[in-house]
């Protein structure tokens, strides 16, 4: 069914997560994606940046594959062998158009080829199709979600004519982050009511201690120190930052510590500079990182 | 003249009457004498007497003639010959014969001008003389004379120096006396009442001035000839600044405000007292140095040097001296490349004198980091945390009285002003950085979320079990019950009528605890009011509660730690010794200490070391990261209860032992199985007995507070004192703080509500609720701050209830503050109240800019009638529809074709040709060969800027103005309804204002945007003066179109003055932070931007249109395009400098306004 040129070492439609990714649970989100998966039941993944949705979704990616093995499949041969569940994962912007997504004829010195586009591919392998900040995509591709989405799970192709019924395993998950998107890009409620919404918010200092520690190598103490500055940090959103620190610049604050860099420095420059430019709020950080770290 | 003449001959006559006199015996004389009134004779008759024995009969029948003669010049002048025998008696004995009739002669011939001069003359003369060499006579009269011109003022100001003469001599030499009296003169001309003012002040002043006088008299003179009006005030400040100086810089100063003078810069008695100031505020050594430098600017640019002496002792309370010198050194270099701007630098109102001082300075002004601690204060405790200077807290007198001191209320952390303590400005950095992050640990770590009901985590709760809690468990219970009341009946209005019943029910159950009779309490109230000894109880509380902080803040942000040890190592270098305490605020102390960090050399009396140790040990529980501040709360009434039994005696230095600190560990272990350091039954005990004579001493006497404590006290027990304040902890108010949090809280908080069921709190309540507070004891006030009165506690209550209503959520209505008014000559300004903004302004002379110059008061436009704009519609139909038309053909444009695409709606012909042919020869073709129609938003985001100036009241067609009541109706009643809704209306609606059009202009353009779909935004502006810039918001930005727009909009109208460079600077802000790709700045004016002080030196226009300029020349900085519509036909001239290289429009009739407006809006926008 799909097409056999393709010059990618990968395609996309077979990368698959082979080894478990680190992701630590804030409450019962595992349980209730796993319910939804197998009801497939659309998921909106809500949150600011670096709360870990996309790890998540390739935690669960991985997590349901495990689960399903190779004999709970036996229909499609594209499902891989090994039983996992193919995650194909697509970071809209604001050009991304529903071609991009569904596919497109290209042109060759023979004429014209079609060529399936992410979704179109997630739709055939039966696998979840991770649709990373979705409002920044063009409203065009909403058009094409939303015959996915419901009880149809059916994807059309209008320059070929088709009408693809999603394979079994397929499931559409995408992301949408509400705070720095200003009004005009806020998702419509005709698309945003045809998920089920999981709502990420940064964890609580001590398991983030634990991610950071656990992701940087950095030792246990600098970890808390870090996810003590992380939370103190988000205290300012609203009062001058639009967004806090994400765990991730945490972490990586963490891995400078870890290769010799002075905890106040890391933290200058993985932290400070990073999240914010304006002059003032980066002295305000910093007497904050000088006041935790030693 | 005629008269002067005639006065000669008249002098001349008598002069030729005192020769015949001279022939006259002495007998004859006296007879001759005996015709005027009697005393002129009978003080002859006593002079005679006892001059005849020392004088020569020849000079005595000399003398006895002069005395004729002077009695024969004029017809009053037999006063002066009276006067004249008075004092000869005592003249003759100061003066040899000769001089002595001279001096008679002198007083004659002064006769002949005036009696009334020589009567004073002669009156002066004996205690003159002592004073008076006899050869200055002549002089003394002539000088003195010469201030008489004939006139009554004239004579009397001479007669008044003749009298005071002696008064003056005795400080002035004789030269001196004579430039003095020439000032006079010179003076007199001018002003008689000036001139006797300065003699008056002046014969009080040269006293005390010494051997300097004659320096002042110099000045005075130079001043009187230059701008005499200022000479009375050049005397006060020489009585107010000079009489402090040393001599060494008086002089100086004197003549440097001569030089001054001569160089024309006004104002002498300003100098003097700015330079008093100054010189009194630098250490002895450097006087002469500061003065020097004042001379050196002088010689550069005289109007810099007065400028340079009033700046100084504030600069000096920032800098060192040496640095002051260099910073002096600064602003001379400047005042040679630009006057204009050293002056500025030197009032400090240049951003470059403040960036230098800045450079120069180790401390800390906390306006400049104000920001930085808000932020960080906010990162910190997770709430909206705002800083304020401490002194803003005492000003509102609500509790809190030392200005220097943090402290927090639980929303605002309170700072000093300034830190200078430490040699560099990161020492002193840190300080402010240790003092809020301690503040901000009492509002972190919950010092003010004190719950009486809550178990504490280490000890067995002793709160339950002491009397008066009782009364409170009751209390807590009722207003939960009062609650889920509340939660009943608001559940029943929401229709549930199942609970009606059992609401009832409740209602009826709870009716004995009338909910508005009970006292309005705090837990923290609650707490203190337990204790018999509740200023004891305070202390000890915040002691221990600040050492649980401490603890946790060093525990939590471990980066801070060593700072923090500094600040408390420094604190205790100014605690007051242990030994010389009494025994009890000697263990205060001791605790202070410990928790201050001090371990070593600690002692405590002999006979309470168990004591000591025990309340170290209940103190140091405190230092685990589970206390509470209910621990903190068990924990002081375990040390009041050891401390209560401590007499507050004075001991002997060798009566105190040291405390070891190690054996604390050792105890500690033990201590830690969970052994109270006391007994609970003891202390519960010493509880009852404590409230007993309590309640015993309230009856006993209604007025004597201090009884209450005399009534057990063993002899020798002194009255027990507050320790002194540890200056980074600052006032401590957990009773206030929780009153005040407590109606701020919004309804997530369990607080709140309870507090929110309930009625406001009342003035009685409050005052009941204060007469029992700690914290509001006089007798803690009066130590705070010495020689500061008492405040007043009705005052404090009553602004205690002003800050509660202020914090009310309910009563959130803007206020508008009282006006304060900032002198042009003042500094920056501080926003310190809720939506108000400083800008600075460009002052173009100087070139730079005065910092945060003008205060923004940001107000939402009220609400008026709807019916202008609707109104306004209907009128303008035909014009709105033609609009509307105009306006909707710019929203096609926006579609454009897109050419090659690699996906679109339609082939790309020209393109696809191409791929074809690329494709035969063999080339892999473009694959881009589509097109498209983009839909490129529209996002353009427009600010309106109407000015609201009162000249815009002008009506605009006189001819318009109905001049009769033609419309007036017959009948009477009619007659007085319309003549009322005329007057109700001001006659507003019956001729066109200027801002009528504008408004006008304004409601058609906003129905036509609303088609468009822009982002806009209608703001006016008006005000009076640099500190009340006032801006309303009549449309925000971001704000979607209602009904109550168009009600703003009537509410335009003319106001104050017109200062537009901050109100175009804080609408360049608002339109900075709004997301679009362009913006505008639509600025609507009737003329030319003024204001008071909107000028230099109140003449100069160009100034206001220099700064307008600026401002526009930031907000096109900031991405943003200035318009100005202005409707002042002789806007030409200063529009063409004030909108150079921006666009404006003039318009030739102000009616077209209304169709003009949307057009150039078009044009301007696509």
């Amino acid at each position: 069914m799909t097409t056999k040129q393709d010059y990618r070492e990968i395609r996309v439609e077979e990368y698959v997560v082979d080894e478990e990714p680190f992701y630590v649970p804030t409450a019962d989100e595992i349980d209730v994606f796993e319910a939804a998966y197998r009801q497939r039941v659309p998921v909106l993944l809500k949150g600011p940046t670096g709360t870990g949705k996309t790890r998540f979704v390739e935690y669960m990616s991985w997590r349901i594959g495990q689960s399903l093995g190779a004999p709970a499949q036996p229909a499609s041969d594209n499902v891989s062998a090994n039983g996992h569940l193919p995650l194909v994962t697509v970071a809209c912007h604001e050009d991304l158009t529903a071609s991009d997504l569904v596919g497109r004829y290209l042109l060759d010195s023979n004429g014209t080829r079609w060529i399936d586009g992410p979704l179109t591919r997630a739709v055939k392998a039966g696998g979840i199709c991770y649709l990373d900040e979705v409002v920044e995509a063009r409203k065009d591709t909403t058009v094409i979600i939303h015959p996915l989405t419901d009880h149809r799970r059916t994807l059309t192709i209008d320059k070929l004519g088709e009408v693809i019924e999603a394979s079994d395993g397929f499931l559409l998950v995408v992301s949408y982050n509400p705070g720095y998107q200003n009004a005009m890009k806020d998702l419509k409620h005709s698309t945003r009511q045809r998920f089920i919404a999981l709502e990420f918010d940064f964890p609580d200092e001590e398991r983030e201690a634990q991610i950071i520690a656990h992701e940087s190598g950095v030792d246990e103490g600098n970890a808390e120190l870090l996810a003590r500055l992380g939370a103190k940090i988000r205290n300012l959103r609203e009062h001058g930052l639009e967004e806090g620190a994400s765990t991730r610049v945490l972490i990586y604050a963490g891995r400078l510590i870890k290769e010799g860099v002075t905890a106040r420095r890391a933290c200058q420059v993985g932290v400070t500079w990073g999240i914010t430019d304006d002059p003032q709020i980066q002295r305000s950080i910093d007497e904050v990182v000088s006041s935790i770290f030693p | 003249m005629s008269d002067k003449s005639s006065k000669d001959d008249k002098a001349k006559s008598a002069g030729q009457g005192g020769s015949g006199a001279a022939k006259l015996s002495v007998q004859q004389i006296e007879k001759e004498l005996e015709q005027y009134p009697s005393p002129v004779a009978e003080r002859f008759r006593l002079a005679n007497g006892s001059l005849s024995g020392r004088l020569a009969d020849e000079t005595l029948q000399e003398w006895a003639a002069t005395g004729l003669d002077i009695a024969r010049k004029t017809v009053r002048s037999w006063e002066a010959a009276s006067e004249f025998f008075d004092s000869s008696s005592a003249v003759q004995r100061q003066l040899p014969s000769g001089q002595f009739l001279r001096w008679g002669r002198t007083g004659s011939s002064l006769c002949g001008e005036s009696p009334a001069l020589a009567v004073a003359f002669f009156k002066a003369s004996p205690s003159a003389m002592l004073r008076l060499r006899p050869r200055y006579i002549d002089d003394w009269a002539t000088v003195t004379r010469s201030l008489y011109r004939g006139t009554w003022k004239s004579s009397a100001l001479a007669a008044r120096l003749f009298e005071s003469t002696p008064k003056l001599l005795e400080t002035l030499s004789f030269d001196e006396f004579c430039s003095f009296g020439g000032f006079l003169e010179v003076l007199s001309r001018r002003s008689y009442d000036s001139a006797s003012d300065s003699l008056n002040a002046g014969v009080d002043l040269f006293p005390r001035l010494g051997s300097d006088s004659d320096h002042f008299i110099a000045l005075a003179r130079a001043v009187s000839e230059s701008s005499w009006r200022e000479v009375k005030d050049l005397f006060d400040a020489g009585t107010d600044a000079l009489v402090p100086l040393p001599s060494a810089q008086r002089v100086a100063l004197l003549s440097l405000a001569r030089r001054l003078n001569a160089m024309g810069s006004g104002d002498s008695g300003a100098l003097l007292r700015a330079g008093s100031k100054a010189v009194t505020s630098v250490q002895a050594d450097s006087r002469d140095k500061l003065l020097e430098l004042t001379d050196r600017l002088a010689s550069v640019h005289a109007a810099a040097a007065p400028e340079f002496l009033k700046s100084a002792p504030g600069v000096l309370e920032r800098v060192t001296f040496a640095q002051m010198a260099e910073w002096h050194a600064r602003g001379a270099q400047i005042s040679q490349e630009n006057p204009d701007a050293a002056v500025s630098f030197f009032k400090l109102e240049s951003a470059a004198a403040s960036e230098t001082l800045d450079a120069l300075s180790s401390s800390i002004e906390l306006t400049r980091v104000r920001d930085v601690l808000r932020m960080y204060c906010q990162a910190l405790t997770g709430h909206p945390i705002e800083v304020s200077a401490a002194q803003q807290l005492a000003d509102k007198n609500i509790g809190w009285f030392q200005g220097e001191l943090p402290t927090t209320e639980g929303t605002t952390v309170y700072l000093p002003s300034v830190i200078n303590r430490y040699l560099t400005k990161d020492d002193n950095f840190s300080f402010y950085k240790v003092v809020s992050t301690h503040q901000i640990g009492h509002i972190e770590f919950g010092s003010f979320d004190f719950n009486f009901g809550r178990p504490s985590s280490m000890f067995d709760d002793l709160r339950p079990d002491l009397p008066g809690a009782e009364k409170v468990a009751a209390e807590i219970e009722s207003d939960a019950r009062l609650q889920q009341q509340m939660e009943l009946s608001q559940s029943v209005m929401a229709g549930e009528e199942l609970h009606l019943q059992e609401a009832g029910a409740a209602a009826a159950d709870g009716d004995e605890a009338a909910p508005a009779q009970r006292e309005f309490l705090t837990d923290m109230s609650r707490f203190f009011d337990l204790f018999p000894d509740n200023k004891l109880a305070l202390d000890v509380f915040t002691i221990v509660e600040s050492t649980r902080v401490d603890s946790l803040v060093t525990e939590a942000y471990r980066g801070i730690a060593d700072k923090y040890r500094t600040v408390q190592e420094s604190a205790l270098e100014n605690r007051p010794e242990l030994e010389e305490l009494p025994a009890r605020e000697s263990l205060v102390e001791f605790l202070i200490r410990w928790s201050l960090g001090q371990r070593d050399g600690l002692v405590a009396p002999k006979d309470h070391l168990d004591a000591a140790r025990k309340v170290r040990r209940l103190l140091e529980r405190m230092r685990t990261s589970e206390a509470t501040v209910e621990d903190a709360a068990e924990a002081t009434i375990r040390i009041y209860s050891i401390l209560e039994n401590v007499l507050n005696e004075d001991v002997d230095e060798d009566e105190f032992e040291s405390v070891d600190p190690d054996e604390q560990s050792e105890e500690g272990e033990d201590e830690s199985g969970g052994d109270d350091e006391v007994d609970r039954n003891d202390v519960i005990q010493q509880f009852m007995q404590g409230a007993e004579t309590q309640a015993g001493d309230e009856e006993q006497s209604e007025d004597g507070a201090d009884s209450e404590q005399s009534q057990d006290e063993a002899p020798g027990e002194q009255d027990y004192s507050s320790p002194q304040e540890i200056d980074y902890r600052g006032e401590f108010k957990p009773e206030l703080s929780q009153l005040l949090s407590q109606l701020q809280l919004g309804d997530g908080s369990e607080m709140g509500e309870e507090i929110e069921g309930m009625e406001p709190i009342s003035q009685e309540q409050l005052e009941e609720l204060m007469k029992n507070a700690p914290e509001m004891d006089p007798q803690n006030l009066e130590e705070g701050e010495e020689g500061q009165e008492a405040p007043n506690t009705d005052e404090l209550i009553e602004n205690l209830m002003k800050e509660l209503q202020k914090r009310d959520p309910q009563n959130q209505q803007f206020q508008q503050g009282p006006m304060q008014h900032v002198d042009e000559d003042g500094g920056p300004l501080d926003a310190t109240e809720l939506n108000t903004f400083t800008y600075d302004e460009w002052d173009f002379r100087a070139g730079e800019y005065k910092p945060r110059w003008c205060l923004v008061h940001e107000k939402e436009m009220a609400d008026g009638e709807p019916n202008f704009f609707r109104d306004t519609l209907t009128d303008n139909s035909s014009l709105l529809a033609r609009i509307r038309k105009q306006f909707e053909l710019v929203v096609p444009e926006q579609y454009r074709k897109q050419k090659r695409l690699e996906d679109g709606e339609e082939q790309d012909l020209d393109a696809v040709l191409e791929a074809v042919i690329d494709m035969k020869i063999g080339i892999t073709p473009d694959e881009k060969v589509y097109w498209r129609r983009n839909k490129t938003e529209r996002s353009v985001s427009v600010a309106f800027l109407l000015d609201m100036s009162a000249s815009t009241a002008e009506a605009i067609d006189e001819a318009k103005k109905p001049s009769d009541d033609w419309g007036a109706p017959d009948d009477p009643v009619e007659y007085m309804v319309w003549l009322r809704s005329r007057r109700a209306e001001g006659l507003r609606r019956s001729y066109k204002r200027i801002v009528d059009v504008e408004k006008e202009g304004i409601v058609l353009l906003v129905n036509a945007l609303e088609t468009l779909g822009d982002s806009y935004g209608i703001y006016g502006f008006s005000g009076y003066g640099r500190e009340n810039v006032e801006y309303y918001v009549i449309k925000d930005l971001e704000e979607k179109f209602s009904d109550r727009v168009p009600r703003r909009i009537d509410r335009i109208a003319p106001l104050h003055a017109t200062r537009m460079g901050p109100a175009i600077r804080h609408t360049a802000a608002k339109l900075a932070d709004v997301d679009a790709r362009s913006r505008f700045l639509f600025l609507i004016s009737d003329g030319r931007p003024q204001d008071r002080g909107y000028s230099r030196e109140g003449v100069e226009k160009e100034y206001a249109v220099h700064d307008t300029r600026q401002a526009l020349i930031e907000a096109k900085k900031q991405g943003i395009t200035p318009f100005c519509l202005t409707v002042d036909k002789s806007g030409h001239d200063y529009l063409k400098t004030m909108m150079e290289d921006f666009s404006y429009e003039v318009l030739p009739d102000i009616n077209m306004l209304p169709a003009r407006l949307p057009q150039l809006y078009r044009a301007l926008t696509t």
